[in-house]
């Protein structure tokens, strides 16, 4: 082992050094490009999502859609969820979008729903193996259902159990449609995870022919539009004017699990009675 | 040659080794009928629901994982740390270690959704995504194992006739060292991240903790070589050859039961920080629920604890005990069972707690429920009929023991 030892060191020359400190320098100049440079695989990840640092409230784009529900108004009347079913096409057994009943500390009883959360430090885009569901720049968080392998690790992450997975190859008829809308995206194939996508092609569509979502209805999620009591109300969190703005200056609101950092874009307004800490 | 030859005179076809055989047949006829059964009608056909989304096939292919790490753990100890003695496990680690990811591959590709979508993740990449890095780990690894196991299948007769084939195999073997360090590095991240993939789930409070990783890794490193010993008895026992001196599987042994000690030491404090020192409303309101609705404390006290760590040990360590093949047998077995149930206690409990995400303080989701179906079942036996008959197959005609390697290594 000594001999070992000593040959090493004899054998460090200058040259040697030379090359061990040039490979190092390459090695860290490299690092540094396949990381941050235009050829990086990661480029196209925002920085917030690989140091898990939480930079700003709101997305980069130019909106961040968000929705108010306001716990007090709910009478649970499930009109949202059968909305939803309907115009996603969501088999009525396992909604996008639940509605519970629920008690505060006082006892006193109200309505609790509860869509997607759209989380801009979402569990589920954390662990997807595939990003085959990522935040938009307007802070949807959205699936690529041609991407997702159904792993369903999205699933066991999501902390408001959000997500639902398609076990088998749905050819049921469903019972909302016609009555609570008619279907405006397609059944999801067998095999992938789906959730709530804010009724992502009204936006989307809306947009391009420049009606503003939350305000004009053919832009604003279905359960919105169906809420019977103005529980639920959608818009432009990054906008101070938009209605959801408005509400949240001037209510004191909550959201889901706050504690855990997922930033969601959903806030409560609590009934009056309170469930606040 | 006259080796090659020997090994294949001194196998004969008896009505014992048809009889295994065709058991096996009929194990892997039901797995593929499973297997069918789920790829024509969907996931539907198991238990698994949204709220229990993993089950049986994934504890499969994390136990089987963690049970094939005697590969890279005996070729580090061969090739890295230069033990000699050991040298002539290495074949047969790294057999095992083949057999156990490609099991575990076979397990994950009936697991998942969209089967024809399996190379996503190669394409695809979400590297903040412990899952992205494990499917990398474990495919680059399985290449490892491949070039570590192509020596041993370029010494069949069959290539004498392209002795340039056997020149490139052998040729690998001077990288063993290389390859050993590369396998050490992979093995080490994916072994531990397979942990993580529970550690790092913040919503669920009883996954949710650092100890995770690292409770997955010692498991693996202290059970991968009992089962790789385990092996060799088995063999020896079967083909009446004595392939592999006694004292190099009882040192293995050895190492395994300080290993599993070494995990008990983690185990215990994890759990005294979890339910007693540290307890948090979250985790605590779990166990409660666990103990309630399923038989937890039992698969956790009876099944990791008495079977899984304390039997192996006293069997390993104690010299009484360690010097009698039966017992090393019989504990490599209860060990790598204490691997099953707690890779099944981790994903299925962890599962099986309710989410709680409500405002108020009546709403709870009811705690999941699991019972694996037939048809799961199915494919775990498919799974295992694909285990042994390669490893069988593999015994009966590949030089496993009686390598070139030990006069080639120098």
């Amino acid at each position: 082992m000594s001999k070992k030892k000593t040959r090493v060191k004899l054998n460090l020359t200058r040259r040697d050094f030379m090359l061990i400190a040039a490979t190092a320098a390459g090695s860290a100049v490299t690092a540094q490009f396949v990381t941050t440079g235009p050829l990086s695989p990661f480029s196209d990840l925002k920085i917030s999502q690989v140091t898990g640092e939480q930079t700003e409230e709101h997305p980069t784009g130019e909106h961040h859609w968000g929705m108010v529900i306001d716990l007090e108004r709910c009478i649970g009347c499930e009109y949202c969820l059968r909305a939803c079913s309907a115009v996603n096409d969501v088999a009525p057994d396992k909604p996008w979008n639940i509605v519970v009943e629920d008690r505060t500390e006082t006892g006193r009883k109200f309505f609790f729903s509860r869509p997607c959360l759209h989380c801009q430090h979402a569990p589920c885009v954390e662990v997807c193996p595939v990003q085959a569901t990522y935040v938009r720049e307007d802070g949807l968080v959205v699936m690529d259902y041609d991407r997702c392998i159904g792993c369903r690790y999205c699933e066991v992450a999501c902390p408001y159990d959000a997500r639902k997975f398609n076990w088998e190859e749905r050819d049921e008829d469903n019972e909302f449609i016609p009555t609570w809308g008619v279907p405006e995206v397609e059944r999801r194939p067998r095999g992938v995870v789906e959730k709530c996508t804010f009724c992502i092609h009204r936006i989307d569509a809306g947009l391009r022919q420049g009606l503003t979502p939350g305000e004009d209805r053919n832009a604003t999620p279905a359960c919105v539009n169906v809420c019977p009591v103005g529980a639920r109300t959608f818009g432009d969190l990054k906008d101070e004017n938009s209605d959801v703005s408005r509400l949240i200056a001037a209510n004191p609101t909550l959201r889901l699990r706050e504690e855990l950092g997922t930033n969601s874009s959903v806030y409560y307004i609590p009934p009056e009675e309170g469930i606040l800490p | 040659m006259t080796t090659l030859t020997a090994i294949r005179n001194r196998f004969s076809i008896s009505p014992g080794f048809l009889a295994w055989l065709a058991f096996l047949a009929i194990c892997i006829v039901i797995g593929l009928i499973s297997a069918y059964e789920v790829l024509t009608k969907g996931l539907v056909v198991t238990d698994m629901s949204d709220q229990v989304p993993w089950g049986l096939w994934i504890t499969i292919d994390l136990s089987s994982i963690a049970l094939g790490a005697g590969a890279f753990t005996l070729s580090a100890i061969v090739y890295l740390f230069r033990l000699k003695r050991f040298e002539r496990i290495a074949r047969l680690a790294i057999l095992v270690g083949l057999i156990g990811y490609t099991s575990a591959l076979l397990a994950l590709v009936m697991d998942i959704g969209r089967p024809d979508r399996f190379w996503h993740p190669w394409v695809y990449w979400n590297v903040h995504s412990v899952l992205w890095e494990i499917t990398w780990c474990i495919t680059l690894y399985l290449g490892v194992l491949m070039v570590e196991f192509a020596p041993v299948i370029a010494e069949l007769p069959f290539f004498d006739r392209w002795p340039i084939v056997r020149r490139i195999a052998h040729q690998t073997h001077k990288a063993a060292p290389a390859l050993a360090l590369f396998g050490l590095l992979i093995s080490l991240l994916h072994q531990s991240s397979l942990g993580a993939t529970y550690g790092i789930i913040k919503a669920r409070p009883i996954w949710f903790k650092p100890s995770m990783p690292i409770m997955f890794i010692i498991s693996a490193v202290a059970v991968g070589p009992a089962v790789t010993m385990g092996a060799a008895f088995i063999i020896e026992w079967v083909t009446g050859k004595k392939n592999m001196p006694h004292d190099v599987l009882r040192a293995i042994a050895r190492f395994s039961g300080l290993g599993l000690l070494a995990y008990t030491y983690i185990k215990f404090w994890d759990l005294a920080a979890v339910t007693y020192y540290g307890s948090t409303p979250g985790s605590s309101t779990g166990f409660s629920i666990l103990n309630q609705f399923t038989p937890y404390g039992f698969g956790f006290w009876v099944g990791e604890i008495l079977i899984g760590i304390v039997i192996p040990v006293l069997l390993f360590l104690v010299p009484r005990f360690n010097r009698n093949p039966l017992n090393l047998v019989a504990g490599s077995f209860l060990a790598a069972i204490g691997v099953l149930f707690n890779r099944w206690n981790v994903t299925v409990s962890g599962l099986i707690v309710p989410l709680n995400y409500s405002p108020g303080v009546e709403y709870q989701l009811d705690p999941g429920t699991y019972a694996p179906t037939l048809v799961e079942w199915g494919v775990a036996l498919g799974v295992l009929g694909y285990a042994l008959i390669l490893f069988t197959l593999a015994i009966r005609f590949l030089p496993i023991f009686q390598g070139r390697q030990s006069t080639e290594v120098h």
